[in-house]
C-alpha cells in the first residue's frame, strides 16, 4: 500500500491507497502516529485511493482515532469507496469514528 | 497482560465463593474459542473481512493455548469461514480451559480447592487470590461503556466477551446497563469475530432453551 502525508495549513493530510491489511497495517501505524504526534491535532485521510480494509486495517484507524481523541485532536476520514464503506457501516465504525464524504469535506471537518 | 482465553476464565469464576458461574457449556466453548482467535488477530496471526478470515502469519507466539488453536487452522494464506473456525477451535474449549485455569494458578492469581458436597461428590473451586487484574479490567470497561470514548481495540474483544456471557452485569449495576446497552451495542458490533461469537451464543442458547421448553 501506499501512504503520503501533507500539511494543509493546520490540518495533517494522510492519504492512503491500496489496501490496508495485516501486512499494511504497521507502517500505516507509523505513519499514523507520526500524523497524529503533537497536542490538538487535526488528522484528515484521504481514502478515495483505498480498495481494501480488513480488522487489521481497521484497528489501526481505530488507535490512531483514540489517540486523536486523547489528545483533545480531531480526526475525520473522506472518500470511502462503497466496499470500504460497507465495512465501516458492519462493524459500526462510522458511528466511531467522523467520516466524510471526500477528502477536501475531511479537511473541512476537523478544521 | 493475560490472554483472552484467561480473562475469560477469570470473567466466568464467581469470586465469591470460587465456582464457576452457570453458563451452558456449548455456549462456554464458542466464547473460549472467539477469545483464541480475537487474540490471535490481535497478535497479528489471522486477519478478517466481511467474508472470511486468513492465517497471515503461522508462527507460533509461545502461548500453549494460541499456537494450539493457530495450528489448528492451516498454514499462511489458509482461508476460511469465521464461523467454521468458531466452531472448529470451540472443540477445544474444555482443555483451554484446563490450561488456562493452571496458568492462573501457576501466577498466584487463583487457588485451586479441593472438597467433598454432601460428603461424597468431590468438588473443585478456585477462589481468587489477587483480583488486581479483574478490578483493572471491570474499572476500565465501566468507564468505556459510561462514556463515549473510544475503544482500544483489547477493550472491544473484552465487550464482547462479556456480552457473550451475558456477564455485562459483571461491570455496571442494572440500572446503568439498561442505559449502557446501546453503547455495548455498539462496541460489540467492532469485531467481526466477535459478531461471530455473539451470534453463535446466542442462536445456542435459543436452541438450549427450545429443546428444554420441548422435552
Amino acid at each position: 500500500m501506499d501512504i503520503a502525508q501533507e500539511r494543509e495549513g493546520d490540518v495533517v493530510v494522510v492519504r492512503l491507497a491500496g489496501r490496508l491489511d495485516s501486512s499494511a497495517a504497521p507502517g500505516a501505524e507509523e505513519q499514523l502516529t507520526a500524523a497524529v504526534a503533537g497536542e490538538a491535532p487535526r488528522v484528515a485521510i484521504d481514502m478515495s485511493q483505498l480498495s481494501y480494509v480488513s480488522s487489521a486495517g481497521l484497528r489501526v484507524l481505530l488507535v490512531a482515532a483514540k489517540k486523536v481523541q486523547q489528545k483533545k485532536g480531531k480526526l475525520a476520514l473522506g472518500g470511502l469507496a462503497d466496499n470500504v464503506r460497507e465495512v465501516f457501516a458492519a462493524t459500526g465504525f462510522d458511528t466511531i469514528i467522523t467520516i466524510a464524504a471526500d477528502a477536501a469535506a475531511a479537511v473541512a471537518a476537523v478544521r | 497482560m493475560l490472554s483472552f482465553p484467561e480473562e475469560v476464565v477469570l470473567l466466568l469464576l464467581d469470586e465469591t465463593d470460587g465456582d464457576f458461574v452457570p453458563l451452558p457449556e456449548a455456549v462456554f466453548a464458542i466464547v473460549m474459542s472467539g477469545a483464541a482467535l480475537m487474540d490471535l488477530a490481535l497478535r497479528n496471526r489471522i486477519d478478517t473481512d466481511l467474508e472470511k478470515m486468513t492465517v497471515v502469519d503461522h508462527t507460533p507466539l509461545g502461548d500453549d493455548i494460541l499456537d494450539d488453536a493457530l495450528a489448528g487452522l492451516g498454514t499462511n494464506g489458509a482461508k476460511l469461514d469465521i464461523v467454521d473456525a468458531l466452531y472448529d477451535v470451540a472443540s477445544k474449549a474444555e482443555d483451554y480451559r484446563a490450561r488456562a485455569l493452571r496458568r492462573l494458578i501457576t501466577r498466584g492469581i487463583l487457588k485451586e480447592e479441593n472438597g467433598r458436597h454432601l460428603w461424597v461428590f468431590r468438588t473443585r473451586r478456585y477462589p481468587v487470590i489477587d483480583d488486581s487484574e479483574q478490578q483493572e479490567v471491570r474499572a476500565r470497561l465501566r468507564r468505556l461503556l459510561m462514556s463515549d470514548d473510544i475503544p482500544d481495540p483489547r477493550d472491544v474483544v473484552l465487550v464482547c466477551l462479556i456480552d457473550a456471557c451475558a456477564l455485562a452485569g459483571f461491570v455496571l449495576s442494572a440500572a446503568e446497563l439498561d442505559a449502557a446497552s446501546p453503547r455495548v451495542e455498539q462496541l460489540r458490533k467492532m469485531d467481526l469475530i466477535g459478531q461471530a461469537v455473539t451470534k453463535a451464543a446466542s442462536e445456542t442458547e435459543a436452541i438450549i432453551k427450545f429443546a428444554a421448553t420441548t422435552m
